[in-house]
C-alpha cells in the first residue's frame, strides 16, 4: 500500500486510543517495524488522548470502539470525524451493523483486531494518504449490506467484496474470478468511494472523493 | 374496531330504513288504492324527508332527543292510516306495517335496551289505535302482528349485541397481540443488551490472547501479567453476568469515570440487577454526565440510586444553569431523546426536570415485572363470531316457523288445494334448520351437503306454492313465500354477499313465477313487492352482518397468528440466548488457565506453544461471540470444536441474513467445510455469508485436497489452491 504515499511525504504519525495495554503494545511494535516507520505520538485509554497534544497533531487516530462496558463509542467517533480527523476504527467487534455504522459516521476504515497483524499498518498509511482501504471484514459487511440506502454496486464489485471477505487473499480472489489483482484492488476502492459518496457529509468523504478523482479511480461522471 | 363497526352499522341501518320504507311507500302510492291519495302523498313525502333528516342528524350528533322525535313521527304515520291505507284482505302488508317493522328492526343500532323496549311497545300500541280508527272492521288488525313486531325487535337487538360482542372480542385479541409484541421487543432488547455486555467482558481477555498469539510480546512482562489479572476479574464478572445479574454500582462508577464531572454518590453498597437493566442505566448515566459537562456550566453532579422493590431509580442532579424544557427543541438537548429511547427499549423510563438557573435532574427508572403469559386467548377462536351469528339465525328461523308460520298454516287450511304438501314443506324446512343446528353444534362445516340441502329448500318451496289455491297465492296463507328464505340464509351464511343475494332472489323469483303462471294472486302487485322487500332486506342485512363479521374474524385471526409467531420467535430467541450465555460461561474454563499462567508468569508469552495456544483460544472466543444465527451453524459447531481440540485456530466470521434452507441444501453447503476442517492444520478460516438469494460457506485451510463433488440442489462447489492451502467454497443460489 506504500504506493499511495507520495515520496516527499513526511513520516506518518498516529495516536492510539485503546484501553487495553497489550493491544497498545502490539500496535506500537507493528508501527515501529513498518516501512517507512509510523510514529506513534501518543496512546491512552480514553479519547482525550487524541484531543490533546501531542495526540491532537497525529495524522491518523486508531480508535477502539469498545472503551468500556457501556457500548460502542460512536459519539466519540463522530466528534473526531467532524473535527476532520482520519479515524481507523480498530475493534474486537466484528458485526456488520457496527462496521456499517462506523463507516456511515465517517470512519476512514473499519478493522477488527483479528485483522490487525495483516492490515493495520497498511490501513494507517492509506488513511494518512486519504486512499481507500477495505479490509476483509469491512468487505463482508459491504457485500452483505441490504439496507435501503446502500450504494448501487456492479455484480463484479459485489462478487469481489464477498470473495475477498471469504479468502483474505487478493491473489486467490483474482484466480477464482480470473481477473487481475489490480482489478480486484480497483473494485474494492471503487466500492469504498461509492460508500463515501452516499455517506454523511464529513471531511473523510471529501478527502476520499477528492483523492479518488485525482488518482483517476473515478471520474466526475461517476458522482 | 368496535367504534368503527358501530358507526358503520348505524349508517347501514339508517340507510336500509330509508331505502326500504321509501321504496315500499312509493310503490304503494303509485299502485295501491288509497282513501286520499293527496294526503297520503303528503304523509309519505314528509316521513321520507324526516327519515333522511333523522339519519343525517343521528350520524352527526347522536342526540338523545332525536329518537323521541322519531318515535313521534312513526306514531304520526300510524295514526294517519285512515287516509293512507285502504283496508284490503288481499293487500298483505301495508306500507305502514313495513315501515314500523323496519323502524323497529333498525332501532337496536340507535337505542339502548330500555329505550328500545319503550319505543317498540309505544309504536305497536299506536299502530293498533291507528289501524282501528282506519278500519273498525279489523282487516288491518292482525293479531299476530304485535308479538311478531316485538319479537323482531328482540331478535334484531340480539344480532346487534352479537356483532358488538364480536367486535369487542376482536379488539381485545388485537390489543393482546400488540401487547405481546411489545413484551417480546422488550425481552429481545434486554437480551441484546446482556449479550453485548457479556461480549464486552470477554473482549478484553480475547484481545490479550490475540495479541500474545500474534507474537508481539517477546517474554514475560509485568504489564502483561497485570492485564491478565484484570482479564481474569472480568471473566469472573462475566460469570455473574451469564446468570443474568450484575452489580449496578461499580458499572455506574466506571461510567462516571469516563467523564470530567466530579460526582458525589448516594448509593447502596451493592445493588444487583438484571444485567441488561444495569448496563442501560450505566449508559444513561454516562450520557447524562456528558451532558452536564457540556451544557450545565458546572463540573459537579450528584448521583442518587434508590431501589424500591423491583424498581430501581437513578437520579443525576446538577446545580448548573438548567434550561427551559418547553422553550427549546428537546432534540437540541441531545440527552433527551436518546435517553428516553434507550430506557423505553428495556421497558423503563427517563424523565428530565430542569428550571433555568436551578439545575437539571435526570431520573432514570428500570426494572419491571415480566408480562404474564397469555391467558386463554387462544380459546377465542376467530370463527366463533360466525358460529354465534349462525345460532342467532337458527333460533330466529325456528321462532318464525313455529310461532308465526305454523299458526297461520293451521288457520288457513281452506286456502290450500291439499294440506299435506304444506305439512311436508313446513316439516322439511324445520328439518333443514335442525340439520344446520346439528352441524353448528358439532362445529362441522356442511361441506358437500350444502348444495343438496339448498335444492331441497327450493323443491319444498315449489311444492308448498303449488298446493296454495291461486286466489290465496302470495297472501298470509302462503307463508312459505318469504319464510323459505330463512333456511336459505342459514345455508348460504358462509358465501359472499352477491352469491348470497342471487340464491335468495332466485327463490323469490321462482315463487313469483309460479304465482304468475297460476294467473291469479291473493296480493296486489304493490303489496307483494312491499311484503317481499321487507323480508328480503332483513335477510340480506344478515348476509351483510355475516360479511362484516367475517372481516372481523379474519383480522382477529391475523392478530392471533401474529401473536403466535411472536411467541415462537421469542422462544427461539430465548433458547439461543441461553445457549450462548451457557457456552460463553463454559469458555472461561479454557481461557482461565492460560490467563492465570500469563498473570503469574508461569507461562512465557515468547514460547511458541504458549503463543499458538493463545491464538487458538482467542479464535475460539471470537467465534463464540460471532455466532449469532446458531440455528444454521450448530451443525458446524461440533466439527469446529473438534478441529480446535487438534490445535487448529479456527477463525470464524459470518455476515448477512440467512434464508430458510432445506436439509439437503444445508448438508451440501456444510459438507465441504466439515471435510476440510477434519484434516486442517495450523490456522483455518471459516466464513459464511448470506443474502436473500445466496448463502456461501467457505474454508481456507492447509488440509487434504477435497475430492471433486458434483453440483446439486442448487449448491455449487469450487476449490482454489494456493501452495498447501486450499480455499474451498460451497455456494447456494436460490431460484432467481
Amino acid at each position: 500500500m506504500n504506493l499511495f504515499r507520495r515520496p516527499e511525504a513526511p513520516d506518518v504519525t498516529a495516536v492510539i486510543v485503546d484501553d487495553h495495554p497489550v493491544v497498545v503494545a502490539g500496535v506500537r511494535a507493528w508501527c515501529a517495524l513498518a516501512d517507512p516507520p509510523i510514529r506513534v505520538v501518543a496512546a491512552g485509554p480514553t479519547v482525550a488522548v487524541a484531543w490533546t497534544d501531542p495526540g491532537a497533531q497525529a495524522d491518523v487516530v486508531v480508535l477502539d470502539l469498545q472503551l468500556d462496558a457501556t457500548g460502542p463509542a460512536f459519539g466519540d467517533l463522530k466528534r473526531l470525524v467532524d473535527a476532520g480527523r482520519q479515524v481507523v476504527v480498530y475493534t474486537m467487534r466484528a458485526d456488520r451493523e457496527t462496521a456499517l455504522t462506523a463507516l456511515d459516521i465517517g470512519a476512514f476504515t473499519f478493522l477488527t483486531k483479528a485483522e490487525g497483524e495483516d492490515h493495520l499498518i497498511a490501513a494507517i498509511q492509506a488513511a494518512a494518504a486519504s486512499a481507500p482501504y477495505v479490509p476483509p471484514t469491512l468487505s463482508g459487511a459491504f457485500g452483505t449490506d441490504e439496507r435501503s440506502h446502500r450504494p448501487r454496486l456492479s455484480p463484479r464489485e459485489q462478487q469481489v467484496l464477498i470473495e475477498w471477505f471469504h479468502s483474505e487473499s487478493k491473489e486467490m480472489v483474482a484466480r477464482r474470478l480470473t481477473i487481475t489483482v489490480h482489478r480486484v484492488n480497483s473494485c474494492l476502492e471503487r466500492v469504498r468511494i461509492k460508500y463515501a459518496n452516499v455517506g454523511r457529509e464529513a471531511p473523510t468523504k471529501a478527502a476520499l472523493v477528492a483523492r479518488a478523482l485525482q488518482d483517476g479511480l473515478i471520474t466526475t461522471d461517476d458522482l | 374496531m368496535e367504534q368503527r363497526l358501530l358507526q358503520q352499522g348505524l349508517i347501514y341501518a339508517l340507510g336500509l330504513r330509508i331505502v326500504v320504507i321509501g321504496l315500499s311507500s312509493s310503490v304503494s302510492l303509485a299502485l295501491a288504492p288509497m282513501p286520499d291519495r293527496a294526503i297520503a302523498a303528503l304523509v309519505i313525502a314528509a316521513f321520507t324527508a324526516w327519515s333522511v333528516l333523522y339519519a343525517v342528524l343521528m350520524v352527526r350528533t347522536r342526540s338523545k332527543a332525536l329518537p323521541v322525535a322519531d318515535v313521534a313521527a312513526v306514531c304520526a304515520i300510524c295514526l294517519t292510516q285512515i287516509w293512507t291505507v285502504t283496508p284490503d284482505p288481499r293487500a298483505g302488508a301495508t306500507w305502514v306495517l313495513i315501515a314500523i317493522n323496519m323502524v323497529v328492526i333498525t332501532y337496536p343500532w340507535q337505542l339502548g335496551r330500555p329505550a328500545l323496549a319503550g319505543a317498540t311497545l309505544t309504536i305497536i300500541a299506536v299502530y293498533y289505535v291507528g289501524a282501528t280508527i282506519a278500519d273498525p272492521g279489523g282487516w288491518l288488525v292482525d293479531k299476530t302482528l304485535g308479538p311478531w313486531t316485538a319479537a323482531e325487535a328482540a331478535l334484531s337487538w340480539g344480532l346487534y349485541r352479537f356483532v358488538r360482542r364480536g367486535a369487542r372480542t376482536s379488539d381485545r385479541i388485537i390489543a393482546r397481540a400488540a401487547e405481546l409484541r411489545r413484551a417480546a421487543e422488550i425481552a429481545g432488547a434486554r437480551r441484546a443488551g446482556e449479550r453485548e455486555y457479556l461480549a464486552a467482558l470477554h473482549d478484553t481477555a480475547a484481545a490479550t490472547l490475540l495479541m500474545v498469539g500474534s507474537g508481539i510480546v517477546a517474554g514475560r512482562e509485568p504489564w502483561l501479567s497485570a492485564q491478565a489479572r484484570r482479564d481474569l476479574q472480568e471473566i469472573h464478572r462475566s460469570e455473574d453476568a451469564a446468570q443474568g445479574a450484575t452489580d449496578l454500582i461499580p458499572l455506574l462508577r466506571e461510567a462516571a469515570g469516563h467523564t470530567q464531572v466530579r460526582v458525589s454518590w448516594r448509593t447502596p453498597e451493592v445493588l444487583v440487577l438484571p444485567s441488561a437493566d444495569a448496563v442501560s442505566l450505566s449508559r444513561g448515566v454516562r450520557e447524562a454526565l456528558t451532558n452536564v459537562a457540556r451544557h450545565a456550566g458546572t463540573d459537579r453532579a450528584e448521583i442518587r440510586v434508590r431501589a424500591d422493590g423491583a424498581l430501581v431509580t437513578v437520579e443525576i442532579a446538577d446545580e448548573g444553569r438548567g434550561f427551559q424544557i418547553n422553550s427549546i427543541n428537546p432534540q437540541r438537548y441531545g440527552v433527551t431523546r436518546s435517553l428516553i429511547e434507550r430506557m423505553t427499549r428495556i421497558g423503563g423510563r427517563a424523565r428530565i426536570d430542569s428550571t433555568p438557573g436551578h439545575g437539571t435532574t435526570v431520573t432514570l427508572t428500570a426494572g419491571h415485572d415480566t408480562p404474564a403469559e397469555d391467558s386463554g386467548d387462544r380459546e377465542v377462536i376467530a370463527t366463533s363470531f360466525q358460529r354465534g351469528l349462525r345460532w342467532a339465525v337458527i333460533v330466529m328461523s325456528l321462532a318464525i316457523l313455529t310461532l308465526l308460520d305454523l299458526p297461520r298454516m293451521l288457520a288457513s287450511r281452506a286456502s290450500y288445494e291439499q294440506f299435506w304438501p304444506q305439512l311436508v314443506t313446513w316439516s322439511g324446512l324445520v328439518a333443514v334448520v335442525l340439520v344446520v343446528a346439528a352441524a353448528t353444534w358439532r362445529d362441522r362445516p356442511l361441506g358437500r351437503w350444502r348444495t343438496p340441502l339448498i335444492v331441497l329448500v327450493f323443491a319444498l318451496a315449489a311444492l308448498a306454492t303449488w298446493s296454495v289455491r291461486p286466489e290465496y297465492l302470495l297472501g298470509p296463507a302462503h307463508w312459505s313465500e318469504g319464510d323459505a328464505g330463512w333456511p336459505l340464509v342459514l345455508l348460504m351464511m358462509g358465501a359472499r354477499v352477491p352469491v348470497f343475494a342471487v340464491v335468495l332472489l332466485a327463490q323469490y323469483l321462482m315463487t313469483f313465477g309460479q304465482a304468475a303462471l297460476a294467473w291469479d294472486a291473493a296480493l296486489s302487485v304493490a303489496g307483494a313487492i312491499s311484503a317481499t322487500w321487507a323480508v328480503l332486506t332483513y335477510q340480506l342485512a344478515i348476509a351483510m352482518i355475516a360479511a362484516v363479521l367475517r372481516g372481523m374474524a379474519a383480522s382477529s385471526a391475523r392478530a392471533l397468528h401474529a401473536a403466535e409467531r411472536e411467541r415462537t420467535a421469542e422462544a427461539v430467541d430465548r433458547h439461543l440466548h441461553e445457549d450462548r450465555t451457557g457456552r460463553l460461561a463454559a469458555l472461561a474454563a479454557t481461557a482461565v488457565p492460560l490467563l492465570e499462567g500469563l498473570a503469574s508468569g508461569g507461562l512465557d508469552p515468547g514460547d511458541e506453544s504458549v503463543r499458538s495456544a493463545c491464538e487458538a483460544e482467542a479464535a475460539r472466543m471470537r467465534r463464540l461471540m460471532a455466532e449469532d444465527t446458531g440455528l444454521f451453524f450448530h451443525e458446524l459447531r461440533a466439527c469446529v470444536e473438534e478441529a480446535e481440540r487438534n490445535g487448529v485456530a479456527v477463525s470464524f466470521t459470518e455476515f448477512g441474513t440467512f434464508p430458510a434452507l432445506t436439509p439437503p441444501v444445508r448438508r451440501r453447503l456444510i459438507e465441504p467445510a466439515i471435510a476440510a476442517l477434519a484434516t486442517a492444520q495450523g490456522r483455518a478460516r471459516l466464513s459464511v455469508t448470506g443474502t436473500r438469494e445466496t448463502v456461501t460457506v467457505s474454508v481456507v485451510a492447509a488440509c487434504l485436497q477435497p475430492p471433486p463433488a458434483p453440483d446439486r440442489d442448487g449448491v455449487r462447489r469450487s476449490t482454489v489452491a494456493d501452495g498447501d492451502r486450499f480455499w474451498i467454497q460451497a455456494t447456494w443460489q436460490g431460484d432467481q
